[in-house]
């Protein structure tokens, strides 16, 4: 069996070779690597990098807030589901519930949104996706590939290295990570080049647990934002506590990686909406059969009472371990299928905003969507299957629980 | 000529610096002066933090200005306020395109007026280190050039 070189063995055959094949002259640095230099210095780096997220999320705020709120809550809200629940106004009860949705929302006296309170799988099952998720994944897909082409991903990837190496992985999961919160699927695809199954388990564990998608991200964005800062920063503290002890208890190693950080340049516009493009297409594929699939059995659990009969059953183990109000249980049942939807039927309006901020979190952590299981089956072996899922069950008692007793605690 | 350049280009930094580094502290404080104004928002902070640290970094590049490593910083520091800056037009923009009416049978996009009224002062205190910031390009045009 080949064993693979260790960091000095690298270092001394990355030596052996340059001195080989490259002639050093007399070299005047450009401005180009002045400003490379710069980015990766701590000192200036971070703050640099601040800068360069703070960009990432307002515009990615600001953009699926102009597409959603500025006309599809209308579009969906004013014209498509009213317009809908008068075509259909004549199916039996139970295709109505299904296909548009509770009938009490089409009522005078409802107050409520109705992109988000019908629940059909032709009303809120399309309003989620092509209403408000679309929009998000586009823009996070659109910045995702400039900063992948400008070659600043890389850079990230350096200056993060050391605080990475503490969790026992590489500045390089960086990579994956920020991939990930577009779309988990590639994001679980990008942990390939790392190097031992360690190092591939921990990344794709940490990433199915505590980095939410961009679908996800879009519908906090809509309903929860003010809480956003927040659940982001628990699942940092997550991503990097549960990650330092994994990396204590599993066994293995965690070698260095030695990565190509290609010089800035200018990216290509037709590269960058062909990346877009293609990704986003992947999310609709991939996505929107799910959110439809989704609404249809949270409908039809509705319809048969068989929901209530769950959420009652649930009731009582929701509230002592995690807090949460048996209202949540459609959430938690259509979030093995899609989180987005799921975090979209959180009934908001019942819940304190410490429920709500509960119930995102438990939400992210309790299992990846079917879409990223099924990419999980496919790069690790059973045993880590039963690790990963070990891993997630583990973490939805530590973690909700230890966020139940602070909000005991708290009075909250 | 040279000497020019650099007295210049240190004078630049030191005041650019300094302003980056009073409109930073003012994001922090928050409130509204006359054409100025710090909306209280999820992002605050940050921008708070990156104003700042573009300050500092803009007057760690005061001494030796033309050395190519100190006018990298100052690119960097350049355009990090460029971010800042941009984010805020782009939030005037998406602000200025719907009319923000829900009901059928308002107009979708907001009228010419609505529109234009968008763009108006107050601004975010990124918009004015935005055109002072981008004297750099003078620097790295001149730099280009003589290369």
């Amino acid at each position: 069996m080949e064993q693979a070189l260790t960091v000095d063995q690298r270092w001394d055959l990355v030596d052996k070779i340059t001195k080989e094949t490259v002639e050093v002259g007399a070299y005047e640095p450009t401005l180009r690597d002045a400003i490379a230099g710069v980015t990766v210095r701590p000192l200036t780096g971070i703050p640099f990098a601040i800068a360069v997220l703070y960009g990432f999320w307002t515009f990615f705020g600001e953009f699926a807030g102009l597409f959603t709120d500025g006309f599809f809550v209308r579009i969906f809200g004013t014209h498509w589901i009213p317009w809908l629940a008068e075509r259909l106004a004549g199916l039996p009860d139970w295709a109505f519930v299904i296909l548009v949705g509770d009938r009490a929302v089409f009522a005078e006296e409802f107050l409520g949104d109705s992109c988000f309170a019908a629940g059909g799988v032709l009303t809120t099952g399309l309003f989620m996706p092509f209403g408000i998720v679309l929009w998000a994944v586009l823009a996070l897909f659109l910045v995702l590939a400039i900063l992948e082409d400008t070659g600043y991903l890389p850079r990230l990837a350096v200056l993060l290295d050391t605080v990475m190496h503490k969790i026992g992985l590489h500045g390089f999961a960086i990579v994956p990570t920020l991939i990930s919160l577009g779309c988990n699927v590639p994001g679980v695809t990008a942990c390939r080049p790392l190097e031992t199954r360690k190092q591939r388990f921990m990344m794709i564990a940490l990433l199915g647990v505590f980095v939410p998608c961009g679908a996800q991200i879009g519908m906090m964005e809509e309903l929860v934002p003010g809480l956003i800062g927040w659940v982001f920063l628990t699942l940092a503290v997550g991503y990097l506590g549960f990650g330092w002890v994994l990396n204590k208890i599993l066994p293995g190693e965690s070698p260095e990686i030695l990565m190509d950080v290609p010089p800035y340049q200018a990216p290509q516009w037709s590269n960058i909406l062909r990346k877009t493009w293609m990704r986003t297409q992947h999310f609709l594929l991939v996505a929107v059969p799910f959110v439809l699939l989704g609404c249809a059995i949270v409908m039809a659990l509705y319809t048969t009472g068989a929901m209530d009969a769950i959420a009652g059953g649930l009731e009582g183990f929701l509230a002592t371990v995690f807090g949460v109000p048996a209202s949540a249980t459609p959430s938690l049942v259509v979030g093995f299928l899609r989180k987005d939807l799921a975090i979209g039927l959180l009934p908001i309006e019942t819940m304190t905003n410490y429920q709500v901020f509960k119930s995102v979190i438990l939400l992210t952590i309790y299992f990846p969507c079917l879409a990223t299981f099924a990419m999980l089956l496919r790069e690790l072996n059973w045993k880590e299957i039963l690790g990963t899922l070990g891993f997630l069950v583990a973490m939805i008692f530590v973690f909700g629980g230890i966020l139940n007793l602070i909000g005991m605690a708290g009075g909250w | 000529m040279m000497n020019h350049k650099s007295t210049f280009g240190s004078m630049f930094t030191v005041i650019i610096g300094i302003a980056a580094l009073g409109f930073g502290i003012l994001e922090f404080v928050g409130g509204e002066w006359g054409p100025l104004t710090v909306d209280a928002g999820m992002f605050t902070a940050w921008r708070a933090v990156i104003l700042i640290c573009a300050g500092l970094i803009y007057l760690s590049s005061v001494t030796n200005f033309l050395d190519v490593r100190q006018l990298g910083k100052t690119v960097v520091a350049s355009i990090m306020i460029w971010i800042v800056a941009a984010m805020d037009i782009w939030a005037m923009i998406a602000a200025s395109i719907p009319s923000g009416a829900e009901e059928a049978g308002e107009p979708w996009f907001a009228s010419g007026t609505e529109f234009l009224a968008a763009y108006g002062p107050p601004y975010m205190p990124a918009m004015y280190l935005l055109l002072p910031s981008l004297v750099i390009l003078y620097f790295v045009g001149r730099r280009r050039l003589a290369r």
